[in-house]
């Protein structure tokens, strides 16, 4: 398959179709699930999807290493281009590493003011056109409904949008009346796309949870592949 | 004599530049008395630390050369090879590497694991040299030393655990709680000499405990005796050290120490680590090839009553003559007696047999295995190994890089040509990494080296220490030319010039090759090309891809395939045949639409956060891939990819761009295809300098 079919034939279509378009620059999407369910390979799944497209994308981590990440990237993309029997898939993936940066914060407690600091650094100093910023990891139960404000402000002022992996705890699995698990409710006004994933037997669903104005709370006829940790149409 | 080699330690101190090693190991050589006065590296006296023999390394404030020195600890025999830590150097690191049973890796307090202290972890594992952490520079602001242990663990993946606390850190950094001995130590004394031992302070205790218990976790894996002890409650020290020692020396296990050199804490300790824990010679397993025997290898035995075995190491040219630094493996080397370097087949007799500390020597008459001494007036290559009859093993090869960089030079007078003639010689022996030629084209006199900083420390050592007055064109990158299409061959050579002329004919195709640089595969069906032509079209193809047309430099990833041919039963000859292969390469390689390759640099910069959007600037410019950034508090690191013919002169850029805040190590990664509009630029000027020589 070439790279343009690739594109157009991705489940990620049906993503955007499901969410009027796709989450649209200067907006707020977040996927929120327990620990170990598939956060970031949804996360790492969109990005290469963005990436094949020729578009810039930033992966920002909260771990102790980058090398992590990038296998992550690595290993997805080498099951897209198994999968679809990508032509040229080494030229292709050499362009891609071009246009993405894994930006790493090894310290806890990152202000949402040092983490616009770094993004702008890289993005206006560097001339790093993203269109794209992944931020993987943040903590939402400690941080507060205004970071989040700041951060939409800033991803309207570059024209990129945002994906946020968020952990529901295992301790706290309430949902509030739009059925937002309660440690997300309180950031539901920055926040245009919500998806959550529950593990079912032999895959993972995707429930859209929030789109833009609605709160359709309804399955996406995607999954998120146990094996592969791609999201597929279900078979 | 036994217990003598047992006595011994031969040890290395490597870190990431200015952690503070040659500092560390100026406050060893003062405990240990070899010196009388402290002197600080760029230090105010003007004197520079002892290590730093070249004038050149005190005034850059950096450690060159690793020049070796024999000190004394109590009734441990120490020799340290003070090793460079900057990665264009790293031949040197990997020479000392060879010749040494154990190490000392330094970090600092502040920094932690840097991108030099990884190349430095890949190197100490490629020559399975256990090791001992030491945490420097407690004193300073920000210092953490239970982070740094963390990242060694983490980075490194090394099973690191703390043997001290500090007490205090930052400027209140007074003293260390062992946690072998649980005890306080302080340093008291002008230089900290005197080592006042006391309880644990009362508010540690409990933490102290804490850190015990998971050092004792640690060592029970090494020792079923300490394991039964520990449940019992009933510990003893010997015991303790003991399985510290087993998990260090098979490399499981890695203590780490901690203290400030620079304010004289903490060094009487790591050394009281380094007798305890790292291995002496007999310890230390080392293989030779029997020269007579295929090179099958051989185990060599730190055994004074053996045939002797020696690697030299490294040379260096003193006030004196040459010195050639060696250690010896096996048996006892004595004065007057004579060796046989194994390499150039030579027997020598041994002159002046010395031990060295730093510029001080001190003449000895027998050296035995476990040594690390230095001959003089013996000519040889470093490398070279020297055994005693009937002896003949060649140390295994070392390691050696391709260079990435060269440089035309030239003499600016007749006296220096003679003198920069001299330093060559000279320095590509001392060097591996350092290369020489004369290209026959321009006839200019070209050096080749792992990077522009080396290549500055030999121009400069040539203006130092040999009065060679040289100009230098501009770096010159080591470019590669490649194909990247398939396409197919037929050519016939034919000459007729009276008398027996020259007839060849080979077809068949080249094609790209993923791995390696050149293949020759041979299809002839039918010996329609008899097989004895066969290795002169492989000699033809070769000479081709020599020397590429599109900007003259080598083509790699070739293979090259023939499948028909044609020859005359008189006029066919060898000759014929190369003729023809090269004829047709030539022919054909236009059609494979060549590429330019160049080499790619693995880039990491280090700085203060606030700089890093002068960092992603500067990498920007640089046609750079930025490939990820990590901040740690106020410190981030930049990785990038980064085309080595952009790299020249960043080192001052980056001063500048970050009040000498930052600083970046670079190593060679890959070769890359160089994009179009650098691929006309340099197509342009060699067609340009094509006109000029002609």
């Amino acid at each position: 398959m070439v790279k343009s079919e690739l594109i157009r034939r991705s489940p990620l279509r049906i993503l955007e179709q499901s969410i009027h378009g796709g989450l649209g620059s200067g907006n707020i999407g977040v996927i929120a699930s327990r620990k170990g369910v598939g956060k970031t390979a949804c996360l790492v799944h969109i990005a290469t999807d963005k990436l094949l497209q020729g578009k810039h994308v930033i992966h920002v981590s909260f771990s102790s290493r980058t090398d992590h990440i990038m296998s992550w990237y690595e290993d997805i993309y080498r099951e897209i281009a198994a999968k679809r029997e990508l032509e040229e898939s080494t030229e292709i993936h050499d362009e891609l590493v071009k246009h993405r940066v894994v930006m790493n914060f090894s310290q806890v407690g990152v202000s949402a003011e040092q983490l616009i600091g770094s993004l702008r650094a890289l993005i206006v100093d560097g001339k790093f056109g993203a269109e794209l910023i992944m931020v993987d990891g943040y903590d939402f139960t400690k941080g507060d409904p205004a970071s989040l404000v700041t951060i939409k402000k800033f991803a309207s002022e570059i024209g990129a949008s945002v994906w946020f992996s968020a952990t529901v705890h295992r301790e706290q699995p309430e949902v509030d009346d739009n059925k937002v698990p309660v440690a997300l409710s309180r950031y539901m006004d920055s926040v245009s796309v919500l998806i959550t994933l529950a593990p079912e037997e032999d895959h993972v669903s995707l429930k859209l949870v929030k789109d833009h104005d609605q709160y359709p709370q309804e399955n996406l006829s995607l999954v998120l592949d146990s094996r592969t940790l791609l999201i597929v149409e279900p078979s | 004599m036994d217990e003598r080699i047992k006595n011994m330690r031969n040890i290395g101190i490597s870190a990431h530049i200015d952690s503070g090693k040659t500092t560390l190991t100026e406050r060893i050589l003062f405990y240990c008395q070899r010196i009388h006065a402290i002197h600080e590296v760029r230090g105010k006296d003007g004197v520079g630390a002892t290590m730093d023999s070249m004038e050149l390394e005190r005034e850059r404030g950096i450690t060159i050369q690793s020049a070796s020195t024999n000190v004394t600890w109590k009734d441990t025999v120490i020799n340290i090879i003070d090793t460079p830590g900057h990665v264009d150097f790293t031949i040197e690191v990997e020479r000392a590497l060879r010749v040494l049973d154990g190490a000392v890796l330094v970090l600092d307090s502040v920094g932690g694991v840097q991108s030099q202290t990884l190349t430095v972890d890949r190197q100490l594992s490629r020559y399975s040299v256990p090791f001992i952490a030491y945490v420097n520079k407690c004193d300073r602001t920000g210092a953490n030393p239970v982070r740094v242990r963390d990242q060694v663990a983490e980075k490194l993946g090394h099973n690191a655990v703390l043997m001290q606390l500090p007490i205090g850190l930052e400027d209140k950094f007074r003293g260390i709680v062992d946690l072998v001995a649980m005890k306080a130590y302080y340093y008291d004394g002008d230089y900290g000499e005197t080592i006042r031992v006391e309880e644990i302070p009362a508010d540690m205790k409990e933490m102290a405990d804490g850190y015990r218990e998971k050092l004792l976790d640690a060592a029970t894996m090494f020792s079923d005796e300490l394991a039964e002890a520990y449940l019992e409650g009933d510990v003893d020290e010997d015991m303790l050290v003991a399985a510290i020692r087993k998990g260090t020396i098979s490399r499981k296990l890695v203590p780490v120490y901690l203290g400030s050199a620079y304010k004289n804490k903490g060094v009487q300790t790591l050394l009281d680590g380094v007798v305890r824990y790292l291995p002496h010679p007999i310890e230390t397993p080392y293989t030779a090839l029997d020269l007579d025997n295929e090179e099958a290898p051989v185990a060599l035995k730190a055994d004074t009553t053996l045939p002797a075995v020696a690697l030299a190491f490294k040379l260096e040219e003193g006030q004196y003559g040459q010195l050639t630094y060696m250690r010896i493996y096996q048996g006892t080397i004595k004065k007057g007696m004579d060796i046989y370097n194994t390499r150039s087949r030579k027997k020598q007799k041994v002159g002046r047999l010395i031990r060295m500390h730093a510029d001080a020597m001190e003449d000895i008459t027998e050296a035995t295995a476990g040594d690390i001494i230095a001959f003089f007036g013996i000519d040889c290559a470093s490398g070279d190994t020297f055994v005693a009859p009937p002896l003949n093993y060649s140390m295994t090869s070392m390691y050696v890089p391709n260079p990435v960089i060269s440089l035309a030079i030239k003499a600016k007078d007749k006296a220096s040509e003679d003198n920069m003639g001299k330093a060559l010689n000279r320095f590509t022996k001392e060097d591996p990494t350092f290369r020489c030629f004369v290209d026959p084209e321009s006839n200019e006199t070209i050096i080749q080296g792992m990077g522009e900083l080396h290549l500055d420390v030999y121009i400069e050592r040539m203006r130092r220490e040999y009065r060679a007055e040289v100009q230098t064109g501009m770096p010159q990158v080591a470019y590669r030319e490649a194909i990247s299409e398939r396409a197919e061959f037929d050519y016939t050579h034919k000459k007729q010039t009276g008398g027996s002329g020259q007839y060849g004919r080979v077809a068949g195709y080249v094609e790209p090759l993923e791995e390696g640089d050149y293949e020759f595969v041979d299809s002839i069906k039918g010996g329609v090309i008899p097989n004895d032509y066969i290795p002169s079209c492989d000699k033809g193809f070769r000479t081709a891809v020599q020397k590429g047309t599109v900007i003259g430099f080598p083509i790699v990833g070739v293979r090259v395939v023939i499948n028909d041919g044609a020859t005359h039963p008189v006029d066919s000859s060898d000759m014929a045949f190369q003729s023809a292969a090269l004829g047709a390469f030539r022919g054909v390689y236009p059609k494979c639409k060549p590429i330019i390759l160049e080499p790619i640099m693995k880039v990491s910069v280090e700085g203060p956060t606030e700089f890093q959007g002068n960092i992603f600037g500067s990498l920007n410019q640089r046609r750079g891939i930025i490939l990820a950034s990590t901040q740690d508090g106020n410190f981030s690191v930049v990785e990038a990819e980064v085309p080595l013919s952009e790299m020249f002169g960043y080192s001052t850029v980056l001063r500048s761009l970050t009040e000498g805040k930052a600083e970046f190590t670079m190593e060679f990664l890959k070769y890359g295809k160089v994009p179009q509009s650098v691929a006309d630029e340099l197509i342009k000027k060699y067609q340009e300098s094509k006109k000029e020589n002609k």
